[in-house]
């Protein structure tokens, strides 16, 4: 995914890697004998794959309390197709290599039906063919993220860069805003966001006056705060990941920028870190804890009764909202296929929808492999909470269109 | 002058001072004890932690300041005595050990926080306006503290008693433990000190960068590079190393994207190290 750094994760910690890879493999063989393929009366496994340790260990922390709430929640309705689901928690550590050997034991060992997970793209990338292709399991991946999933037997459960970036501009377009400075970290995500945002700035007839990114391990960002104080324009549209989102966006704001602060990445997870400069802050989530749909607010308020310890990291830059529809998502589509089997699923997928999820229904473009998704503009307060500006219905994504 | 040039010039200023207080404690350790020590990052976290607590809880990052080179060279004297001084003689497994250490301070330390990063005030959160440009006190405060800091310390290794007997130990131990002196205590004493130091800059810093398990790790490659560049052996040396990548990382990220800017740095790092491998003073000693 997006808001924290991607590339720097698999250089640095090359060392802790190869330590970390020989537990996994120590734990792997003792966990063998758990393996027995699972009657068809038995509960069905979901593979949970997310990022327990590492740099993306607080986002870990929230997924697996999302998936076991989704899970308990479906298994005490009575689970799917009669049958309990099992969850089956794998820690990709925010390391590709391990990522590949967990998603490996999920599918061969473990013989889950359906993997959730992945925090940043990397970890997609390296656990799709694992998962997806030669394990021939269906994969679902809970991301907002930068476009371009398209593999066989993958979904795609959250939200494309156009479903963030196009109506966030045209909102600020029609302000009267002309002139847009980007701002990013580099690396795929950030270079993908802003592109969009140059082509829809530049479609609506503003312009971009400045374009600049900094390296992901850049703690300091204060040459980055000098050009975009000097370019003075009207919209600082930024996607910098943490931990160079606090003090790149303090910067600019003490530095006397008088514009408007735009992003990708802001909501209740992030805009906290950030402190009082994070007034105004504008964002495009598909869920923001201010939506006030009445089933959104109930859910919200059991998940922070029933996991205590992940209160607070229900937002949507968690994923939290994409991997409670993932699950249902998959349920409702083996309940329409009437079985298991990865085929069957997977076309079924295909036209799947929930009218009721966290943020809003969702259903699935028909032949995109992503999500129609309920969009809200949000405006961040000095206490890093968030007011929905504008609700956007349900907006198409832009992918995946041969 | 413009206002950009101010900025500019304070950029540079300001990222340099910065590396060079992150570098002192390693320039003791590293440097001057020639001990691989992996988890200097972990250190100057830990001086970050002890700052987070006191501003979140006693509402006073100034009392952090103070304690932390208290709590980390503790800490740091509690290491050497379990663990570091065993590793003297075997170069490669103090990076190991020390690579272990840190890195169980730091998913201890992620294993404890509930959010990915917590901001931590400034203790002057004000701004002052300089030709145009609103710059940040505390920033201001940093470049003077890191100036006083390397002098100071610089000061009472080469021009006092104990700096010479401090030198004396590490660069022949043999000969000062015959002369009278516990080289043990000198070891543990001088590895506590660069702690300490490491532990001030993480509690000065963190207002900066917000608290989060990456922050010392996340400039320890730089921090070795400057140690490199200045020469082992030695205590000013990485210090005008730090210098000598900073100024000019900072200088060109002005003009060109500050990607490229890193780059250039690493090469120029590279191809110093080429022609000098023994540092900027080498041959000196």
């Amino acid at each position: 995914m997006n808001i924290f750094k991607e590339g720097r994760s698999r250089r640095k910690t090359a060392l802790a890697s190869a330590v970390a890879a020989v537990l996994v493999l120590a734990a792997c063989s003792s966990g063998t004998d758990s393996a027995a393929p699972a009657a068809d009366a038995g509960p069905v496994k979901v593979g949970v794959l997310t990022d327990m340790t590492g740099a993306f260990g607080i986002v870990g922390k929230s997924n697996e309390a999302v998936a076991k709430f989704t899970i308990n929640e479906i298994n005490e309705n009575g689970g799917v197709l009669g049958r309990q689901l099992e969850m089956v928690l794998a820690d990709s550590a925010t390391d590709a290599a391990i990522a590949t050997q967990v998603a490996s034991r999920l599918v061969n060992q473990d013989k889950v039906a359906v993997v959730v997970g992945g925090v940043a793209s990397f970890t997609r990338v390296a656990v799709r063919d694992v998962i997806a292709e030669k394990g021939n399991t269906l994969y679902i991946w809970p991301a907002s993220y930068e476009g371009g999933e398209c593999s066989a037997n993958v979904w795609n459960t959250g939200s494309a860069p156009n479903q963030q970036v196009d109506p966030t501009v045209e909102y600020l377009l029609a302000q009267g805003k002309k002139t847009f400075f980007l701002a990013g970290s580099d690396y795929l995500y950030p270079r993908n966001i802003l592109a969009r945002v140059r082509q829809v700035v530049e479609a609506g007839g503003g312009s971009i006056v400045g374009e600049e990114y900094v390296p992901l391990d850049m703690t300091d960002p204060s040459n980055l705060v000098s050009k975009v104080l000097a370019a003075n324009a009207d919209v600082l549209f930024e996607v910098v990941v943490l931990p160079g989102t606090a003090p790149f966006i303090k910067g600019v704001v003490d530095g006397g920028y008088k514009g408007k602060i735009a992003g990708t990445l802001f909501d209740e997870g992030i805009n906290p870190l950030i402190g009082a400069q994070a007034e105004g802050l504008i964002g495009m989530q598909d869920f923001y804890l201010s939506v006030t749909d009445p089933f959104t607010q109930s859910q919200v308020a059991k998940f922070n009764e029933q996991h205590p310890e992940a209160a607070g990291l229900f937002s949507a830059t968690f994923n939290a909202p994409a991997w409670y529809r993932s699950i249902y998502l998959w349920k409702a589509a083996v309940e329409k296929a009437n079985s298991f089997d990865t085929a069957a699923v997977n076309e079924a997928m295909d036209s799947i929808s929930l009218e009721q999820s966290i943020g809003g229904a969702v259903s699935f473009e028909p032949g995109t492999k992503h999500l129609n998704l309920q969009m809200y503009l949000g405006e961040s307060k000095a206490d890093g909470s968030n007011v929905v500006l504008k609700s956007l219905g349900s907006i198409k994504p832009l992918e995946c269109q041969s | 002058m413009s206002p950009e040039l101010v900025r500019g010039i304070f950029d540079v200023l300001s990222l340099s001072s910065i590396l060079i207080l992150l570098v002192i404690g390693m320039a003791i350790i590293v440097g001057m004890m020639k001990v691989f020590n992996m988890c200097q990052g972990e250190l100057v976290l830990l001086g970050a932690v002890t700052g987070f607590l006191c501003s979140t809880y006693l509402g006073n990052l100034w009392i952090g300041i103070l304690l932390a080179p208290i709590v980390v060279g503790i800490f740091g004297l509690f290491l050497e005595r379990t663990i570091i001084h065993r590793f003297y003689i075997n170069p490669q497994g103090a990076l190991l050990a020390t690579f272990a250490i840190g890195l169980v301070m730091r998913e201890s330390l992620r294993n404890r926080m509930s959010t990915q990063s917590s901001p931590v005030d400034a203790p002057i959160k004000e701004l002052v306006t300089i030709g145009g440009a609103n710059l940040p006190i505390w920033r201001i405060v940093i470049i003077i503290t890191t100036i006083i800091l390397a002098l100071s310390i610089g000061y009472v290794l080469l021009k006092t008693n104990l700096g010479v007997k401090v030198r004396a130990t590490l660069d022949n131990p043999d000969l000062v433990s015959v002369s009278g002196i516990s080289t043990k205590w000198m070891y543990a004493g001088t590895y506590a000190f660069g702690s300490a130091l490491s532990g001030f800059a993480g509690a000065m810093i963190v207002p900066l960068q917000t608290l989060y398990p990456n922050l010392g790790y996340d400039n320890l490659i730089l921090m070795f590079i400057a140690v490199m560049i200045g020469g082992l052996g030695q205590f000013v040396g990485p210090l005008a190393g730090a210098a000598l990548i900073a100024i000019p990382g900072a200088v060109i990220g002005q003009f060109i994207s500050p990607v490229t800017g890193q780059i250039l740095v690493l090469v120029f790092a590279i191809i110093f190290m080429r022609f000098r491998p023994g540092g900027i003073f080498q041959g000196r000693r």
